[in-house]
């Protein structure tokens, strides 16, 4: 972790007078890391530069493009959160054009902790670190085994503890609906813990998720409980890889499956009666 | 005894007429599926399905135009992309998949209707309730 | 120039004191999030932290003192405000006895102003009819 810093130090400082700001982390006064954006005219700053632990910030360049519509920006980006980025410019709401992506490679730790499998960036033409190796999603695995009885306990128990702060919502990076089917009354009963079954909220937000999630696993950080969010995202995540042949943020020019109509195969591999 | 409830959201272009082509010829199948009309099986959203099952419905069944055949064109496109995904949902939420049945019926299929509704019913009695698998 | 940066808070709304991180655009609150690593949150929010930004630019929200004349709210001045209200309470305490007012407090204030209506209460109204939103 020590070594890539000053590198991404260095790269930033290098594409400062670039563009109008590089999106990053700095570490607060308090030693708490938020996303931050460095400018040139305030370069000093970026001797508080962090990079661990990683918040979501494609939702949050989403939204200072947004406000700035002819600005050009750089962003310091893990392999996931370039996958967001990716995946935000084919719904319309980030303009890859002015963007520069700063690829930080995560380590095996680091892919660890999120039990990742592929922390190394494939956009990113300024590339800071050398990605350590993929890991196997164990969790999502053992889960697998699970029988039906098992699996139906499994997520009782851990939706017991759901508070229905929206937080999984709020922090992923894909998430940028101005109008939310989950604030939806006919979709999710107000004030109703526990969560019934089938749990709405959950499996609504799971549905949505399709074809979107980066898998940066923040949805699990920042549930106040622990409940083990990311199985259900990921393994939708795999049957999409399956069905449709799509991986999240991957290739700049493939259409997501929602937008098109069925591809040659892809019929059959769904399952459905022929 | 008990009889489950079905609730079967129909295409009004195809698998809705399959239905009166199987009340017209006369067919029997059993009453327990109720019928909702939509203009195309690509409007049954994920959500509806999940709400269908949190009102307690024991199975829900998705029957649209063939591929290929649907009035708008590509409707039932999106039924083939999403219904899959929310019943590999439902596996993974331990709930059984079989309770969520998607297949096409056209216009003229009175008798695949009634087999196919026959079918479901029968197999969603041999299933608990799903008010034992809620609790 | 673009401006974006976090002020490190705590949540106002209860007793726990959960630190959120406010995101400012070009000096405006943009959102919240919540700070990693922090001892007592962890990195988690509750429903109400994540929205506690909402209130802060709401355009409902006061700017100055309203009193009721002829049925409607205007806007009034700090010293007429005040004046009235001191008028009035010394006005109910005269005619109904110092226990025939109440004093409600808040989990949004802080230890120190909560302090001063207790005391408020006690010393200058003087009754003990002091309570907080989080009993009830």
């Amino acid at each position: 972790m020590s070594e890539r810093l000053p590198a991404l130090r260095e790269a930033i400082r290098k594409l400062l007078p670039e563009v109008e700001g590089v999106l990053g982390l700095r570490r607060g006064p308090a030693g708490i890391v938020t996303p931050h954006l460095f400018v040139a005219e305030r370069a000093g700053e970026l001797d508080a530069l962090a990079i661990w632990p990683k918040e979501p910030l494609p939702d949050v360049l989403r939204k200072i493009l947004k406000a700035h519509p002819t600005a050009k920006l750089a962003v310091v980006c893990r392999r996931c959160e370039e996958r967001g980025i990716v995946e935000m410019s084919k719904h319309a709401q980030i303009d890859l054009a002015r963007v520069t992506l700063i690829g930080l490679q995560c380590t095996r730790a680091e892919a660890e902790f999120c039990r990742c499998a592929k922390p190394a960036t494939i956009h990113a033409r300024i590339t800071v670190g050398k990605p350590g190796e993929g890991v196997a999603d164990r969790v999502t695995d053992d889960f697998l085994k699970k029988d039906q009885a098992g699996r139906l306990a499994f997520w009782k128990e851990h939706f017991l503890h759901c508070i229905k702060c929206y937080g999984c919502r709020n922090v992923c990076p894909q998430c940028f609906c101005n109008v939310c089917a989950l604030e939806d009354e006919t979709w999710v009963e107000t004030g109703r813990l526990p969560m019934p079954v089938p749990p709405m909220y959950h499996l609504v937000r799971a549905m949505h998720m399709t074809a979107k999630c980066v898998a940066c696993r923040e949805c699990e950080e920042t549930c106040p409980t622990g409940i083990p969010l990311a199985i259900h995202f990921r393994l939708i995540a795999r049957d999409v890889e399956e069905m449709f042949k799509y991986e999240t943020g991957a290739a700049i020019e493939q259409s997501p499956p929602h937008f098109l109509v069925l591809e040659e195969g892809e019929y059959e591999r769904t399952g459905l009666p022929h | 005894m008990y009889e489950p409830k079905i609730i079967g959201f129909l295409c009004n272009w195809c698998s809705y007429r399959g239905a009166d082509t199987a009340g017209m010829a006369r067919l029997k199948y059993p009453p327990n599926v109720k019928i909702v009309r939509v203009p195309c099986s690509g409007r049954i959203s994920p959500e509806l399905v999940l709400r269908t099952f949190r009102e307690g419905a024991d199975g829900v069944m998705v029957l649209g135009c063939h591929i290929g055949d649907c009035h708008y064109a590509t409707g039932n496109h999106r039924t083939a992309k999403r219904m899959p995904v929310l019943r590999n949902l439902l596996a993974y939420s331990g709930i059984d998949p079989e309770r969520f049945y998607i297949n096409w019926v056209s216009a003229a299929e009175g008798e695949k209707f009634a087999t196919v509704i026959h079918q479901f019913t029968e197999k969603i009695r041999a299933m608990p309730p799903f008010s034992e698998v809620v609790g | 120039m673009i401006d974006y940066r976090s002020v490190l808070s705590t949540c106002p709304y209860c007793g726990t004191g959960c630190a959120l991180d406010l995101q400012v655009l070009d000096g405006r609150l943009s959102g919240v999030l919540p700070a990693k690593g922090h001892p007592i949150s962890e990195g988690g929010l509750c429903i109400k932290g994540w929205n506690a930004h909402e209130f802060v630019g709401h355009a409902d929200r006061l700017r100055k003192p309203m009193i009721r004349k002829n049925g409607r709210l205007v806007e009034a001045e700090w010293d007429e405000a005040l004046t009235l209200v001191a008028k009035k309470l010394g006005a109910i305490k005269a005619e109904s006895g110092p226990d025939s007012i109440a004093v409600l407090s808040s989990a949004k204030c802080t230890n120190e102003e909560n302090y001063v209506l207790q005391k408020f209460a006690r010393a200058v109204v003087g009754t003990n009819n002091v309570d907080h939103c989080a009993r009830l």
